[in-house]
């Protein structure tokens, strides 16, 4: 299976789960997330170093996923509950605030 | 109750200004994560899955109305409405803003109260019994030497890099409720042969990866040199402690690694330094202190027994709450309440902030103004008039706070697990609510008695899972969330952890599995009033195996 990955952080004011989008910018929902193919490898790091500056989006990771017809799919389970919220009690995640947009 | 000096009051403004500052300094850029992190963890601010989460101090686990309606404050102003006791007996509040924790910080300093050390590898909030200054059977109140511990420990320059995090737990009883051999240091009360009371010194207990009972390295201690003893114990430690590996860094394995026998000598031979100096503790100091914790104005009263019985038949909710959420009290005509915060199907530890200004209210009103957090999740009012009971009761169900269930089955310890922690590896609230909800009637619960089930979501034991009667631990294996379950852990005196009894079960099977060891429990003790641990003890973990995987 082609590995794929997204790249995910949390929005420094609002502590929320946001990811990378093809636009660059960081944005809450999962499947707006750019996916990155094996040979975008490049491409990964340098959108990574370009957030890292910014100052903006903490705890950076990169996450292995995989598409179901069409649907991002984390591999983790921590990822997909970080992309929906707590399960239990059931909890809307965290939202980005007004000046919470962060882009590279 | 303790309340701030002029230095304890200056300290804590002066650190609100200065993490203020950092905030505004990583907010500018001028302060990048890596530099502003740790400065962050030193407030108690911690990044999890979702959002910040702020971990407050509840020092030895008291608190007054006034503060404790400053959580709900905090709660409603700045959170989402509700606040998460934990097993340090302190609160978290689980998605604040950034740019609100030095307002947070401020407010909580007004009823002094701080998050400092709640995170970092130095010594943590100090941890006692719940029913401190309370209970029938203790020998000393723990909390003025809890206090001086916490003014000593409070930034000390020589132990706020230890090679870990180091946790003291005390208890002025000889039931031990405070789960003191699972700590890094744990401190019994006691008496030597003239009658003094001092403190038995147990060291290197700890749960964890690596679970451990602390072994006694001091049969008695005296009040005047237990400073110097805990000084003299922490700077072995903090010499001979590992910081090559963090999961090696403990306490714990160094006494483990050392032998108790070669830690000891250590110690007397930097206690033979440090003994009789600045760290000597003078009766008047410990005087001083301990009139904040004097006995409240007890009330002469005649009536000093309740009919549970009697009240079991009336009103069976409130003979069940008699039943099991009272605890002797020294006083005569006074009780102890626990307040459950285990409803069925609920979150484990979970208040809104309206329940909270409730149970501020019951204790300004009813409590002489305390109330505690007890390392078990639940809340107490320490001192309540036995005819207050009714009144107190009907403001508990008013607010869904009325659960007569501590001690029982659906009385568990639950960490956070992957829900909401960023260590996790798999969920533990979920799996409490379907426990609690497939056992959760009063029938059902009276006929199991005694029985603590404690839940972690990762190897790092934040739910007390080894020492639970039946403890269960979450594992992830290949994307899916698995749960071992141990039996046999003890958190008392008689201090034992679980044996894990085979592979882990899928999130759904755990509450069947958790049924089929109750039930090989019930068929096999020898009378109704046996306790799950001691038919355990009586059997050995095999019938209980068979139950769970059946025989081989």
């Amino acid at each position: 299976m082609t590995q794929m990955e997204i790249l995910t952080g949390n929005e420094l004011l609002s502590g929320a789960t946001v990811y990378l989008d093809r636009e660059g910018r960081w944005v809450e929902e999962l499947q707006q997330a750019r996916v990155f193919l094996k040979e975008e490898a490049e491409a990964r790091d340098a959108a990574l170093a370009a957030t890292k500056k910014t100052g903006r989006v903490i705890s950076l990771e990169v996450e292995t996923v995989s598409l179901r017809d069409g649907v991002i799919y984390p591999d983790r389970i921590r990822e997909r509950i970080r992309a929906e919220g707590p399960t239990a009690p059931r909890f809307d995640r965290q939202h980005l605030d007004e000046d919470g947009h962060v882009s590279i | 109750m303790y309340r701030y000096d002029e230095f304890d009051a200056a300290f804590v403004k002066e650190r609100t200004a200065q993490f203020a500052d950092q905030v505004a300094r990583r907010l500018s850029g001028e302060l990048n994560e890596d530099q502003f992190r740790p400065l962050r963890l030193m407030n108690g601010l911690y990044l999890q899955l979702h959002a910040y989460m702020l971990r407050i101090a509840v020092p030895y686990g008291t608190m007054n109305s006034r503060q404790m309606h400053m959580l709900a404050h905090i709660a409603r102003t700045y959170d989402r409405g509700y606040g998460h006791f934990t097993t340090r007996q302190n609160i978290q509040f689980n998605w604040p803003k950034l740019r609100d924790i030095p307002k947070i910080l401020e407010d909580l300093a007004s009823v002094e109260m701080h998050a400092i050390q709640t995170s970092g590898n130095c010594i943590r909030n100090i941890t006692t019994d719940q029913f401190a200054g309370a209970a029938a059977d203790e020998i000393i109140d723990p909390r003025p030497v809890a206090e001086i511990l916490r003014q000593w420990s409070s930034l000390h320059p020589e132990f706020s890099y230890l090679p870990r995090k180091f946790k003291i737990a005390m208890s002025g009883s000889p039931s031990d409720r405070a789960a003191i051999r699972f700590h890094d240091i744990g401190l019994q009360a006691t008496t030597n042969e003239l009658g003094e009371i001092g403190w038995q010194v147990w060291v290197g207990g700890g749960l964890g990866r690596t679970p451990m009972i602390a072994k006694l390295i001091n049969g008695f201690v005296p009040h005047e040199h237990l400073l110097a003893y805990l000084e003299s114990i922490l700077r072995v430690y903090n010499r001979y402690g590992r910081r090559d590996n963090k999961y090696k860094a403990r306490i714990k394995i160094l006494v483990h690694e050392e032998g108790i026998d070669s830690i000891r000598q250590q110690v007397e031979e930097e206690f033979a330094h440090v003994k009789g100096g600045v760290l000597h503790l003078p009766q008047e100091e410990l005087d001083r202190i301990t009139k904040y914790f004097a006995e409240p104005q007890y009330e002469l009263v005649n009536e000093t027994t309740i009919d549970v019985a009697r009240e079991k038949i009336v009103n069976p909710p409130y003979g069940r709450w008699l039943e099991r959420n009272l605890n002797a009290h020294r006083q005569p005509g006074y009780v102890s309440v626990t307040i459950s915060l285990k409803p069925i199907g609920g979150a484990p530890g979970d208040a809104t902030a309206e329940q909270i200004d409730v149970v501020a209210d019951l204790a300004e009103r009813y409590s002489h103004d305390e109330l505690r957090v007890s390392h078990e999740q639940n809340l107490v009012l320490p001192h309540v008039k036995i005819t207050d009971l009714p009144a107190i009761y009907a403001k508990l169900v008013e607010h869904q706070l009325a659960e007569g269930n501590a001690g029982q089955i659906t009385d568990m310890i639950c960490c956070p697990g992957l829900d909401f922690c960023s260590l996790a590896n798999a969920r533990s609230i979920p799996i409490a609510q379907e426990i609690s909800r497939k056992f959760g009637t009063p029938e059902r619960q009276a006929e199991i008695g005694d029985l603590k089930i404690k839940i972690s979501g990762c190897i790092n034991a934040c739910g007390h899972h080894h020492v639970a009667h039946i403890g269960i631990l979450g594992v992830e294996k290949k994307g899916t969330e698995l749960y071992q379950i141990t039996v046999g852990g003890d958190a008392t005196e008689k201090a034992a952890i679980g044996d894990i009894l085979g592979h882990g079960f899928v999130a759904e099977e755990v509450p069947a599995a958790i049924e089929r060891l109750v039930d090989t429990y019930i068929a096999r003790r020898e009378r109704p009033d046996e306790p799950f641990i001691d038919t355990f003890r009586r059997l050995g973990k095999e019938p209980f195996k068979e139950a769970l995987y059946g025989s081989v």
